[in-house]
């Protein structure tokens, strides 16, 4: 009995990882199968940090909810306040004055820029890299006093208002502003400098968890692990927000698709966005910073808002009734579609690859939690994944006629209405 | 007898070995950290994890073997200090000495690393198991390099006796005639005390803590000192074979600090290697390179 | 090929400053935007609940003693408002502004977390209502 046991457990050697381990800085699990050191299986389970957000949207006015939705994330909080504050603003068909937009997205490269160098300290950390570590966040923090000197915070930075911002940039910030820009981007010179030469850390990097264009297109990353594999997917450039028009950016890319790629397109893209802040901060335009009237109740109707997070696309789908509360705020996040990669590009390699390849995607875990609650009257028995997918087939079958789900096209076609009976929740 | 009990408690080996253990790694810890631009920890903080594993409560797991689990520290940690006997220690002659006492303490140093091991495939735990694989990997890896470059100041001196090593040596650096030992030398230190970027055995971004991932309180506390006493044996040992030889105190102990911050520097400049990078690393490199430095030494004594 | 990209760095890190900040032991001036402690003038204020309403963290509680007179008192909680200044936003008249100075406000008691903004008397009539009662009302 005993070494039968033993002898199973020889075959299948499961590493846990999570959901508390030194690896991860958030709660999630996966289980590597490995024999000797090679990974020949993964599996992921989400849902440890599940707080109910977006069921409690339904319980909050349309201003309470944009400083709620925007600690959805902590890293890149402004975003998700753009994405709503952009979303209810179609609702309600007004727009932002285009100071209000350009400072949006001014604050939201700044939130970038944070974002990625935090991610390269993380990544370096994880193939035991102290000193890049280290040096990353050492030089973050000119951009966190940046922001934190714009914004009056380090993290929720708050600088959005419905139909507008909070803050406006005073000529002497501007040139704090630009100060920081410059010795920012002498660093970050240095370091894709050192992610690209370094002999010891490109072993780490180069030819490992290479995903192909066509992979990436099908497993449906986003973002810049997208953007490394050579797919152009970028909401900014894709379908223009904020004052995306006015003050474009160009997409980085590269082709090589592994671990090195992604360093180089976080890094390079660290360019363009501090190509675009000085753009912005030379061409300010003037006027307002925010909208005289701002209606309390938001006319009834359905709103779509996409924008780019620092992880890629991050999507919102907001439902008015009419009243001062939403009826419904559903969030997708970049990391969610990125998590699927991570399983298929770790099988076949080492373990010591495994958390590298994980935080390729810059994984962030509290932002993907989901639980989704399907009531049919009184039934409340556990439904299998089967009957799930039967349900879901039936449903579009029935509003869509047929060929209603399936479709390749990446545009955001509005979504059909969710009859109340079938969705009730599916919430952050 | 009083003499005998004073050298095996106090100096040079027992406590004060414990507390420059800890004044070691506190100075690595504080140079590694300067290196980074951090502050880096104050001088006690040593001192004070030692008080705080010891005064801990000391969890042994569930379905190991106990013995082997409590016993397993005290022998590396026993190990450690046997070895401070035959090392000449700041640069004083070795309290004790017989002939061949070199390979004795090159394996009295692995104990600790052989005692990692065991005690991580004892644990059972999925991460301990890892760890003790690849710690034991990496001895392997290491272990024949390290004595092979300890070796060319013992050819040199053409004997096998610490004390008739350094004294063989008198004065010389070899440093410069035997380059390529100094570096092998050192770095396999640096394998040994399982240093970045040798770390695999215990990456917390993969296998928490490796082979002492279920190991707390007093346990965890002797296997840290064990280390801590070892790097300054290693420190030592490389620093009387390749810097000069025996010499008074002070100049010794510069020497010694002088190599700690060059592990330090090098610690600081380097992402983690994978185990079986490590172990491509030294069987390729190091133990050819060493080969070829004996050759030449041979080569040298012929010509 | 480099064999080491950072040795720079490390090298000038040794005869460097550490970046790291000494506090507490070093303050450093916050900039003048940082949203801290919440601070209510009652002089200009109508009663008019807007910064109360929408509130995200229901922090504010306006209690109106007399509308006519201009007798108010506002209860904020320090340790639920979430320092967004959507209530300085929403005040027409200036009453309300977040002091850049007041951010370390950590305490070992609950009791430093209510504050009581207003005229004295009002404050202490206020006060003299809830003795005895629960001073947390459902929020
Ligand atoms: S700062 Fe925000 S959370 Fe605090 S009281 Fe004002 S509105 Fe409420
Ligand atoms: S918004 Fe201003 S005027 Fe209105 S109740 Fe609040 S503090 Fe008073």
């Amino acid at each position: 009995m005993h070494t039968n046991e033993h002898t199973q457990k020889a075959e299948t050697f499961i590493v846990p990882i999570g959901p508390q381990h030194p690896a991860l800085r958030e709660p999630g699990h996966f289980e590597f199968t490995i024999e000797g050191e090679i990974v020949t299986a993964a599996s992921v389970r989400l849902g440890y940090a599940h707080r109910g957000i977006e069921k409690g949207t339904e319980s909050r006015n349309w201003v309470q909810n944009l400083y709620m939705l925007e600690r959805i994330c902590g890293i890149c909080s402004h975003i998700h306040a753009t994405a709503y504050c952009l979303g209810v603003e179609q609702l309600a068909g007004v727009e932002a004055p285009p100071r209000a937009q350009a400072i949006r997205e001014m604050v939201a490269e700044l939130e970038r820029t944070h974002s990625h160098l935090l991610w390269l300290g993380e990544a370096a950390h994880e193939a035991g890299f102290e000193t890049l570590f280290m040096y990353a966040w050492r030089d973050r923090e000119t951009v966190m006093d940046i922001l934190e000197a714009l914004t009056g915070n380090r993290v929720n930075y708050s600088a959005n208002l419905l139909g507008g911002v909070k803050y406006d940039v005073t000529g002497e910030q501007a040139s704090k502003i630009e100060q920081g820009l410059d010795y920012l981007e002498e660093r970050t010179r240095h370091y894709l400098d050192v992610v690209t030469s370094d002999p010891v850390f490109i072993q780490r990097t180069r030819g490992i968890g290479v995903m192909t264009a066509v992979q990436a297109d099908r497993l449906g990353v986003v973002g810049p692990t997208a953007r490394a594999s050579g797919v152009v997917r970028d909401v900014r450039v894709e379908a223009p927000y904020a004052a995306y028009t006015a003050f474009p950016i160009t997409p980085v890319l590269a082709q090589a698709g592994d671990l090195e790629a992604r360093f180089v397109v976080r890094l390079r893209e660290l360019f363009e966005s501090y190509g675009v802040i000085r753009r912005i901060l030379a061409n300010l335009p003037p006027g307002e910073l925010v909208l005289k009237r701002m209606p309390r109740r938001i006319k009834a109707g359905e709103a779509i808002s996409r924008v780019e997070a620092p992880r890629g696309e991050l999507f919102y789908f907001i439902r008015s009734n009419g009243s001062d509360t939403p009826d419904r705020v559903k969030v997708r996040t970049p990391t969610l579609c990125n998590m699927a990669s991570v399983l298929t590009l770790t099988v076949g390699r080492h373990l010591a690859d495994v958390p590298m390849i994980l935080v390729g995607i810059d994984p962030c875990f509290s932002c993907n939690d989901r639980g989704l609650v399907l009531k049919r009257g009184a039934d409340h028995e556990h439904w299998t994944w089967d009957r799930l997918r039967q349900i879901g087939l039936d449903y579009y079958a029935g509003e869509r006629g047929s060929g209603g789900v399936g479709g390749t096209s990446i545009s955001p076609a509005p979504l059909p209405p969710c009859p109340p009976a079938l969705l009730t929740g599916m919430h952050v | 007898m009083i003499s005998d009990l004073t050298t095996l408690l106090f100096f040079p080996g027992g406590l004060s070995m414990l507390l420059a253990g800890m004044a070691f790694t506190w100075l690595d810890r504080k140079l590694l950290a300067r290196l980074q631009n951090r502050l880096g920890p104050r001088w006690f903080q040593p001192l004070a994890d030692m008080v705080k594993l010891l005064a801990k409560e000391e969890v042994v797991p569930a379905g190991v073997n106990r013995l082997l689990f409590v016993g397993l520290p005290v022998v590396a940690l026993a190990g450690a200090l046997t070895a401070v006997l035959y090392i000449p220690l700041w640069g004083l002659p070795p309290a004790a000495s017989f002939p061949g006492d070199l390979v004795v303490t090159v394996y009295l140093l692995s104990l600790l690393t052989l005692c990692t091991g065991l005690a991580g495939a004892n644990s059972g735990g999925r991460f301990s198991l890892l760890g003790a694989t690849r710690t034991l990997t990496q001895l392997f890896a290491y272990e024949a390099p390290f004595l092979m470059a300890l070796m060319g100041p013992a050819l040199v001196a053409g004997s096998w006796q610490i004390a008739l090593i350094t004294a063989g040596i008198n004065g010389r650096w070899l440093l410069f005639t035997q380059p390529i030992g100094f570096l092998v030398a050192l770095i396999g230190l640096m394998g040994k005390l399982e240093m970045p970027p040798f770390d695999a055995p215990e990456a917390e971004t993969e296998i928490v803590a490796g082979a002492l991932t279920e190991y707390s309180g007093r346990g965890l506390a002797l296997f840290y000192l064990g280390r801590s006493v070892e790097m300054v044996l290693g420190l030592t040992l490389v620093a009387a074979f390749y810097l000069g030889g025996l010499s008074n105190p002070v100049a010794f102990l510069l020497k010694t600090l002088g190599l700690l911050l060059f592990i330090a520097i090098v610690q600081s400049l380097m992402a983690r290697l994978r185990i079986d990078q490590t172990v491509g690393l030294w069987w390729r490199y190091g133990a050819l390179l060493v080969l070829l430095q004996w050759l030449v030494l041979w080569g040298g004594r012929w010509l | 090929m480099k064999i080491v990209t950072m040795l720079k760095d490390v090298v000038r890190s040794l005869v460097k400053r550490p970046f790291t900040r000494p506090y507490p032991r070093e303050k450093q001036p916050a900039p003048e935007r940082l949203r801290g402690k919440l601070h209510y003038n009652p002089e200009k204020c109508t009663g008019c609940c807007l910064c109360s309403m929408e509130c995200p963290a229901n922090a504010l509680e306006l209690i109106t003693l007399d509308k006519k007179e201009k007798r108010f008192v506002m209860r904020y909680h320090l340790d639920r408002c979430t320092y967004c200044a959507q209530c300085v936003q929403n005040c027409r008249f200036g009453c309300l502004e977040m002091s850049p100075a007041e951010w370390e406000l950590a305490a070992a008691s609950k009791e430093p977390f209510t504050i009581y903004y207003g005229n004295e008397e009002d404050v202490a009539t206020v006060l003299a209502k809830h003795t005895g009662t629960d001073a947390e009302p459902p929020g």
